[in-house]
């Protein structure tokens, strides 16, 4: 607890050092050093850095020039998101029927959002020309080295190399990450769905209605908050085993391998791993075939009298087992097909992991009488458990937004009964993630996809955070450094 | 005292570096716990590959569609491979294969080149901002992919991005830096004496990435370039986003075979579906296996105790 506030005491003591250092250099800088808060080449010039403040100068010039000609036509509508509505209008001259001015409401998100961007670059930059400028002023004073700019160039393959490696990556996070996520979370304000699409129609801000549609039963969508109780359960429960089955199964395995009785090891380790060697697009769909209502299979149950026993006791009341398109039946195969596609995988890394496990350990317990239970229950499992108790935590949070497994078993598949669930375009079977990849894709419900984006993440976050107060405890980066 | 010690030698050994048990008193009772260990594994591998040899089977059954009634086929044939390279308005595996292959080369040299340098820029850089910025990168991180791209659909929408492979590149690199975290690991058991020793013989920064630490570094590197060449392979979910709406001829193998198990075309098509199936997954399982050895590192890196 004490790790996490005095992170965060270190986090606003560095935004205060940060404006107090800008404060000084405007307070006790010279002309120059004032001058280049309105004019950012000022500072550098007056040093007799040109080419830097020629750059400078150009990159202000250019920012003024994007704030005045292009930012107003969209950052003006920010607030209502367009009022034109797009109509096609009889132009006299072309004698054509031609698109009105209309307005596009999902450009003007989106060019408006691009703008605060450049706008909070434009001021962090802003600030850092002011601080350069008066470092230079105290550098010319004391008569230091003032960089020429070729030493400047030189200086971004050595001091500053970080910046010219970190430059190009973090444009790509920024333009495919950060906007996007900037994005979403604006949609979730508004009512962007298949009956207000651009150009089109307009869509506009709605304020917190779909967060209220989403968690309680009132307005017009009341199934949407049924089906998001039923997904966010199934959601918990599926990260719960598919992370714990598979991880216990794991170890039991790889103790199993890695005994001394076992003969030829590595090949039975190889014929495991084939399993995930094998991409995911190709061993789901072929499971989810091998398990269809008129699948090998359910044929196979049917020649050695397995379906007709589960009909005599009232288990299923078909002609077929529904592994994977009635309910309870496809919750359970699902979770037991994740066991075989991801047992070998947490193999592969309990066995890295015993491997270390100390054996001295292992040899005086044994010296004092312990059964094999008791050397994995007090020496193997508080071991493993000890170094992968953080991957436990990752692995769950992965589990409640994985994708692949649920979409492609149960994609085309499963057709829920559940007249509620349908009304919201959701599936029983269906994680969150999938509910939400479905509405947009299928559906065009971009407002709610948006707000069920928020709240995965949020619960991702809650978890993460645990986890993260226990790598904090495993971050070996100062042994080595 | 004894009984336990019984039960000690009946057992298996916990783990590969300790002592064999002792001396077996009843060797009859541990030949036959071996052979029935033994066996208890083999069954084990013979479930977790029958829905593989199936595949194999299917790809090389006579008869069409998924509807057989016995696990392996009365007749083998391999007229579905046959078909498999013979394209029609469905089938389009060599395109697809080509297309998937040239993705995976230009995301092989993005990712690589992002990830080595935000790695290299955290591990070794000393700047102010390094901290805040990797924090920020695990909070980014946890936005699951799925979720942004959801949003990165609409913004590539907008720029006519969609159903092109240049779009799907951009979604597969553009963002790559934030899977640093295993490379950084790796360089920071890089020795700093080395780069010290190569700074006092006049080395700049880049020339210690370059000449020092990427030369030593190779079997991150090895491991960064695979990764980076499997995701488009592997990758469902983004090709089915972006390319949804296309025409066949632009699917990755993804996408592809999976548009052949539609309800209308499942029938005809299922064997050949497991014909490109095997084929896509033989490169790929070689790969993997090369990469697997760095995979359980990368797993365990941040967590085991220096």
């Amino acid at each position: 607890m004490s790790k996490i506030t005095s992170a965060i005491g270190g986090f606003f003591g560095a935004i205060g050092r940060y404006f107090a250092d800008f404060g000084k250099a405007m307070a006790k800088g010279d002309i120059f050093v004032k001058l280049s808060l309105i004019w950012w080449g000022a500072g550098y010039i007056a040093r007799k850095q040109y080419v830097k403040g020629i750059i400078m100068t150009l990159l202000e010039a250019g920012i003024i020039l994007f704030s005045i000609f292009f930012a107003p036509q969209y950052v003006s509508k920010f607030g209502t998101l367009g009022t034109v509505q797009f109509e096609q209008v009889f132009d006299v001259n072309t004698m054509q029927m031609v698109p009105n001015d209309y307005d596009h409401s999902f450009l003007i998100l989106l060019f408006s959002l691009f703008c605060f961007v450049v706008w909070t670059v434009t001021f962090f930059i802003c600030i850092s020309v002011v601080k350069n400028a008066y470092r230079l002023q105290l550098r010319a004073q004391s008569g230091g080295h003032i960089n020429s700019f070729k030493d400047d160039i030189a200086d971004y393959f050595d001091k500053k190399f970080h910046v010219t490696l970190l430059s190009l990556p973090v444009l790509g996070i920024v333009i495919f990450t950060v906007i996007p996520i900037l994005l979403l979370v604006f949609v979730a304000f508004t009512n962007y769905d298949q009956y207000h699409m651009p150009p089109a129609a307009l869509f506009t801000w709605v304020g917190f209605d779909n967060f209220k549609s989403l968690f309680t039963s009132g307005g017009l969508t009341v199934s949407f908050s049924y089906a998001f109780g039923r997904i966010l359960g199934w959601t918990l429960v599926w990260a719960f085993f598919a992370t714990f089955t598979t991880y216990f199964g794991g170890i039991l395995m790889s103790l199993l391998l890695n005994s001394k009785k076992t003969v030829v090891p590595k090949l039975w380790r190889l014929l495991l791993v084939i399993t995930i060697a094998v991409p995911q697009f190709v061993s789901l769909l072929l499971v989810r075939y091998f398990f269809a209502n008129n699948g090998i299979v359910n044929t196979i149950c049917q020649n050695i009298g397995l379906t007709g026993l589960l009909r005599n006791w009232g288990l299923i009341n078909t002609t077929y087992i529904p592994f994977l398109t009635a309910p309870i039946w496809a919750h359970v195969t699902i979770i037991i097909i994740n066991i075989w596609i991801g047992v070998p995988y947490q193999m592969l890394v309990a066995t890295g992991i015993l491997m270390n496990l100390p054996s001295d350990q292992l040899e005086s317990a044994r010296i004092d009488g312990a059964n094999k239970f008791q050397v994995f229950r007090y020496i193997t499992m508080p071991y493993m458990f000890q170094v992968t108790a953080p991957t436990l935590v990752t692995d769950f949070v992965k589990n409640i937004n994985n994708f692949n497994v649920i979409f492609l078993l149960t994609d085309g598949v499963y057709t829920t009964t559940n007249q509620m669930m349908a009304n919201s375009q959701a599936k029983e079977t269906d994680l969150l993630i999938t509910w939400l990849f479905n509405l947009t894709q299928n559906y065009y419900n971009y407002k709610m996809a948006a707000v069920i984006g928020i709240v995965v993440f949020l619960i991702c976050a809650v978890f993460t955070l645990i986890a993260f107060n226990f790598l904090i405890s495993g971050d070996k980066e100062g042994v080595y450094n | 005292m004894s009984n336990e010690n019984s039960v000690m030698t009946k057992e298996p050994a916990k783990a590969p570096e300790t002592k064999a048990p002792k001396a077996p008193r009843r060797g009859h009772r541990l030949g036959g716990s071996r052979v029935g260990h033994n066996i208890i594994i083999a069954i084990l591998c013979v479930i977790w590959l029958i829905p593989i040899v199936w595949l194999v089977c299917m790809s090389f059954s006579a008869g069409d569609g998924m509807y057989v009634a016995s696990f392996f086929p009365k007749q083998w044939s391999v007229s579905h491979y046959v078909k498999l390279f013979q394209p029609d308005t469905v089938n389009q595996f060599p395109r697809w294969f080509l297309n998937t292959f040239k993705i995976a080369v230009f995301n092989c040299i993005i990712q690589t080149c992002f990830v080595l340098m935000v790695a290299y820029a955290t591990s070794f850089g000393k700047f102010k901002a390094r901290k805040p910025l990797m924090n920020v990168a695990v909070m980014l991180n946890l936005f699951p992919g799925v979720l942004t791209m959801i949003a990165v659909y609409f913004l590539l929408r907008e720029f006519g991005l969609t159903n092109s492979h240049f779009g799907l590149l951009l979604v597969y690199s553009a963002s790559s830096g934030l899977g640093y975290l295993i490379c950084k690991g790796f360089f920071d058991t890089v020795p700093r004496a080395l780069c010290e020793a190569a700074r006092i013989d006049g080395c700049n920064e880049a020339k210690i990435f370059t000449r020092i630490v990427i030369p030593t570094s190779r079997p991150i590197i090895v491991y960064t370039i695979i990764n980076a060449f499997l995701a488009p392979w592997m990758d469902f979910v983004f090709a089915k986003m972006i390319l949804n709406a296309g025409i066949s001829s632009q699917y990755t193998v993804a996408v592809g075979l999976y548009a052949m198990l539609e309800k209308s075309l499942i029938n005809s098509y299922f064997t050949i579906f497991c014909c490109g199936g095997i084929l896509v997954s033989i490169p790929i399982a070689i790969l993997f296996f090369i990469m697997q050895k760095f995979y359980v590192e990368g797993v365990t890196a941040g967590s085991v105790k220096g």
